[in-house]
């Protein structure tokens, strides 16, 4: 009876990393603006899932709260600039293929490097590995204010500089976004002697 | 506050959103009937909006052309056909004031009843549909509770209780039945502290007055180009009011009644001291307040009413004589203006001696109040449109006739 | 290595991990009452249907798994449809009323309360419209997208003490972020409409929901920082004994951000005065103009299920979850009827039917919490987008923003808090709770420890 081998945890594991996969090939297959934002939450989504699969159910509603979310904007920012119908479809042509491959295959390959170069993946899996919860939301905390409990340095520095970023990103957005009084046409060749 | 564009033109983003042409209506929640209403938004900006009217016109005034003054009445009705009393009111007037025929006394308070119920009723609908438009559906439906026994009371008097064709030249069509104005007493009795639930409900309401206050500001000056009438033209402080201010022969109906015209004199209105204040973000002109005088003169209506309950049982003679249908008319011309509950109500009609009029015309105050609208609606939100729309309180069966 | 899997984790399990966990301070596991170790239920944690089916019913452990998970799976979706059905019954009675009218009065006899079964069936009649213009893959997804979302917030929640889809140590946080996610269905249906009205809505709602999720994020953090953790189960049980114990009686602050919470949580599920997306007033119905039959009514679905949602929510977090305001069934009848037939207060079946009171009382709170914002609808006009912001930037936030500094302060000096409610303590059973996130270790640790306790943890993991 197949019920007997199947393991719920690598069952589970690899419909994730399969949905996952195959949303991402569609994000860069598809060429149509709002529903490579679809595909890709659901490649977002279906890392949440993979999250919470490792019991890291911090990250793994973070990977919701954030990503998913963050994609609702890049979506809606998708529709509004691209109203008109051209920019809707994007095509793509042969030369930005042939760029995409390559970087893409590099940053592929350093992925796999650095996959394979974690030790424990070398060994043969353990028989069975018991199940636990992993409370990581308070040690997530922690360290990012700078307390870790290995002794390292903590994330303190990143955080405030990633946080000053995103800040300048903030401004530099309401910047753009802002609307200007310009002196009109008329008014202007009014002031003229 | 609303992001007001004073002149849309001299503002200018580095992010380029593209501007869009919406078609609000024919068919839409609040366009109050078939009006069209073409809007150009940026966002929700809106930066233009154009009137498209004509979706409802049934050739009214050529029909008139052809029936005689009498049979006309029924398609008065179908002008405003929420105030159709009102409408039968001012036509009837105006083939009277063609055969200069003296109304009895007993007529004339008899129509100062009906027609100021029927301003009752029209003003129910206008503050009901105006909740609606804001997306409060209750006081929609406690309007219209009111306004079916005001339509109880017409259905008793005349059988019908949209389009009465119950006021006509000469008079009435009948007398006011036995007991009528017992009834109509009762009415006004359980009507009045009604009137403080839809203060508390609209005129007083936090999120009403954020929606309204400061919204479409229409100045007297401007009120008075457009030609703007009735509530909307008293809404913007102006003092004008036909049933002080008109032709005799329409004032003279109301000699002897006690009113105040609804205007706010003096930063006050009459009474307000019996009413909720007025905000302090309301300016004068702006939906508020057309809302407000809308409000006050359902009561100043209700002692209308009383009053010419008080009259019309203590005056002697009938109802006057209808006059007949294929009455023939003198060679002439009449025009008279009447204070419709929507504004001023103008019939106009042309004889040539037959019984059939020449011509008829009529001047409809709705189609001049929504004629500002493209001016109020600059730079406005497209959430204020219906607002805006709905202030003005138009009926499209009287634009488009 | 694969990961491991959250579910059939025995309680002894964790336990046992929480004991041998050294490595971020010591676990204050002081004390589980015998309550606590006999929790059973539902949850899958709790293993009973899983034991029964393994142990008695002689099924292998993927099948006995499987079935639980549909069973729950089933149980979660008729409550969000049958919520619905119920939800627009009563909606329509409410408005009856409160609009001086009847509402239904006859499909299924004497309250109209089959009418919207009716509906639906009327639905399922209609035309599936999928207009010209309409990007026709994403028109049909998105209602799906919407629905999905409402219904998997109700994984994360509980409905007694661990009677719960799946106990997540963050699910506070979890709930949050899955309701903020309906929206993405309401912006798909918009763009997908090709129908400029539409769009506008589902403009208008990613401008309110990204909004909004702030100060919903900074409410819910106050009651988190009461009970110590985003348990919801832990959040619900901190506050078992009489109403003084809920969390909304705690503090001024508690109190507070109480009312801003439900405030956003209005806008956050799309109902009047912030129903903005379909304001149809203004927008025809907004982001669900061009959809008809069975999709529109997936919708609506989702609608009342997020409504059921927050107010569960809401009624876990401030008002004592499947706690009563007076502890008659955990302390007064099921001790009594412990006393009476002789068995311990801990028996499945007394359990059990504490829980089922609990449940009970969960749903009332909640469908209480959805009378009042249908109460609010047939109420209030409708706000204008720029006001709905303006309400959220400029109330909302830093209102929460406060009562979560005032939380901070009231939870370093507690004798300063003004509301005495709290001190009372009245009726509650049990003298600690298992708190298992969010403890600071008491003393500061050692670099050494901290390597030790490292070492310990890899060696277990290996060995």
């Amino acid at each position: 009876m197949i019920g007997a081998v199947i393991d719920w945890s690598a069952f589970l594991f690899y419909l994730f990393a399969a949905v996952a996969c195959g949303f991402a090939l569609a994000v860069v297959l598809s060429n149509h603006i709002v529903h490579m934002a679809f595909y890709l939450t659901l490649a977002l989504g279906a890392t949440a899932g993979l999250f919470l699969l490792t019991g890291s159910q911090f990250v793994g509603a973070m990977q919701f709260m954030i990503y998913v979310g963050g994609t609702l904007v890049l979506l809606v920012f998708g529709v509004m600039l691209t109203a008109q119908h051209r920019f809707v479809s994007i095509r793509t042509r042969a030369g930005e293929w042939i760029t995409a491959a390559v970087l893409g295959g590099a940053l592929l390959m350093l992925l796999g490097y650095v996959a394979w170069a974690v030790p424990d993946w070398h060994a043969a899996p353990p028989a069975h590995v018991p199940p636990e919860q992993v409370e990581s939301t308070s040690r997530l905390g922690l360290a990012l204010t700078g307390v870790r409990m290995d002794g390292g340095s903590g994330y303190a520095l990143p955080f405030v500089i990633v946080s000053v970023h995103l800040l300048v990103v903030l401004i530099g957005a309401g910047y753009l976004a802002r609307a200007r009084v310009r002196v009109s046409d008329a008014a202007a060749r009014k002031e003229m002697p | 506050m609303a992001t007001r564009l004073e002149d849309p033109r001299v503002v200018e983003f580095d992010v380029r959103t593209d501007e869009m042409l919406v078609n609000m209506g024919p068919q839409h929640p609040s366009t109050h009937g078939v009006l069209r209403l073409v809007l150009r938004t940026d966002g929700e900006v809106v930066s233009e909006v154009q009137p498209h009217i004509g979706y409802l016109h049934r050739c009214a005034e050529k029909i008139g052309e052809n029936l005689t003054p009498r049979q006309w009445i029924p398609y008065t009705d179908r002008m405003d056909y929420l105030a159709g009393m009102n409408m039968n009111l001012g036509w009837s007037l105006t083939v009277e004031k063609l055969l200069r025929y003296e109304l009895p006394e007993k007529a004339r308070h008899l129509r100062v009843i009906i027609c100021e119920l029927g301003r009752i009723a029209s003003h129910l609908v206008g503050m009901g549909a105006y909740g609606l438009d804001l997306g409060t559906f209750s006081p929609f439906l406690y309007a219209f509770r009111e306004r079916e026994k005001i339509l109880d009371l017409f259905e008793e008097a005349c059988g019908a209780r949209l389009t009465y064709s119950y006021i006509c030249p000469g008079g009435a069509t009948a007398d006011l039945p036995k007991g009528w104005l017992q009834k109509c007493e009762k009415f006004l009795d359980e009507f009045a502290p009604v009137i403080d639930e839809y203060h508390a409900l609209l005129t007083t309401n936090a999120i009403f007055i954020k929606r309204t206050a400061g919204i479409g500001i229409l100045p007297a000056e401007m009120a008075i180009d457009y030609g703007c009438s009735g509530p909307v033209l008293r809404g913007s402080g102006v003092d004008f009011d036909l049933r002080r201010d008109g032709e005799p022969r329409y004032t003279s109906m109301y000699d002897g009644y006690a009113f105040e015209v609804v205007v706010q004199k003096d930063g006050h209105y009459p009474r307000d001291h019996k009413y909720p204040p007025v905000p302090k973000e309301a300016v004068l002109g702006d939906c508020w307040h057309r809302f407000y005088v809308r409000m006050l003169e359902v009561v100043q209506s209700m002692d209308l009413v009383r009053q010419g309950i008080e009259f019309y049982s203590r005056s002697k003679g009938d109802w006057g004589t209808p006059i007949k249908l294929n009455q023939k008319l003198p060679k002439g011309e009449a025009y008279l203006e009447t204070e419709a509950p929507r504004g001023q109500m103008g019939f106009y009609i042309v004889s040539d001696g037959s019984s059939i009029p020449w011509r008829v015309r009529a001047r409809s105050s709705s189609f001049c109040n929504l004629s500002v609208v493209s001016e109020l609606c600059r730079g406005c939100l497209i959430a204020d449109v219906p607002a805006i729309v709905g202030s003005l309180d138009i009926v499209m069966g009287e634009i488009d006739r | 290595m694969l990961p491991g899997v959250q579910v059939g984790q025995p309680v002894a399990h964790r336990l046992a991990y929480l004991w041998r966990a050294p490595a971020w301070g010591r676990p204050l596991l002081v004390e589980r009452s015998s309550w606590d170790r006999c929790r059973r239920g539902l949850s899958i944690e709790g293993n009973d249907v899983v034991e029964f089916f393994e142990a008695t019913l002689n099924w292998p452990s993927w099948l006995a798994w499987t079935a639980v998970a549909l069973i729950q799976c089933f149980l979660l979706i008729n409550l969000v449809a049958g919520g619905a059905l119920f939800f627009i019954w009563l909606e329509r009675k409410v408005a009856g009323r409160i609009q001086d009218r009847l509402g239904p009065t006859r499909v299924g006899g004497k309250f109209g309360w089959l009418q919207t079964l009716a509906d639906g069936i009327k639905l399922l009649a209609k035309e599936d419209i999928v207009p010209k213009e309409a990007d026709p893959f994403l028109f049909r997804m998105a209602p799906y997208v919407s629905f999905t979302a409402s219904f998997c917030g109700w994984l994360a929640l509980p409905f007694a003490d661990n009677w719960v889809g799946q106990r997540l140590n963050v699910a506070v946080f979890f709930i949050v972020a899955i309701v903020g996610l309906e929206v993405f269905g309401v912006i798909l249906a918009g763009y997908a409409s090709g129908s400029k009205w539409s769009l506008f809505g589902a403009m208008r709602e990613a401008a309110q929901v990204v909004s909004y999720e702030v100060p919903l994020g900074l409410c819910i953090v106050v009651p988190v920082m009461i009970a110590g953790s985003m348990d919801l189960v832990t959040i619900g049980n901190k506050q078992a004994g009489y109403f003084t114990n809920w969390f909304i009686f705690h503090d001024p602050a508690a109190f507070v951000v109480f009312w801003v919470y439900f405030t956003c949580a209005v806008a956050s599920v799309n109902r009047a005065p912030f129903d903005l997306a379909e304001a149809e007033s203004e927008l025809v119905a907004g982001f669900h103009t061009e959809y008809s039959g069975l999709r529109w009514s997936f919708f609506f679905m989702a609608e009342y299920g997020s409504m059921l949602l927050v107010s569960a929510l809401a009624a876990i977090l401030f008002f004592g979850g499947w706690h009563g305001p007076f502890p008659i069934i955990s302390q007064g009848l099921v001790p009594a009827l412990a006393a009476m037939t002789g068995a311990s207060v801990d028996s499945p079946v007394l359990v059990y039917l504490a829980n089922l009171a609990g449940c009970a009382n969960l749903i009332f709170k909640a469908v209480i919490g959805v009378t009042v914002m249908m109460w609010v609808r047939w109420t209030l006009p409708r706000l204008r987008i720029d006001q709905v912001l303006t309400t959220c930037l400029k109330y909302c936030v830093p209102l929460a923003a406060l009562c979560f500094l005032a939380e901070v302060w009231f939870q370093l000096y507690p004798h300063t808090n003004p509301m005495p409610l709290n001190r009372l303590q009245w009726g509650a059973p049990r003298a600690s709770i298992e708190v298992r996130e969010g403890w600071l270790p008491l003393s500061p640790v050692s670099p050494d420890d901290v390597q030790e306790a490292q070492l310990t943890h890899s060696q277990e993991h290996r060995g």
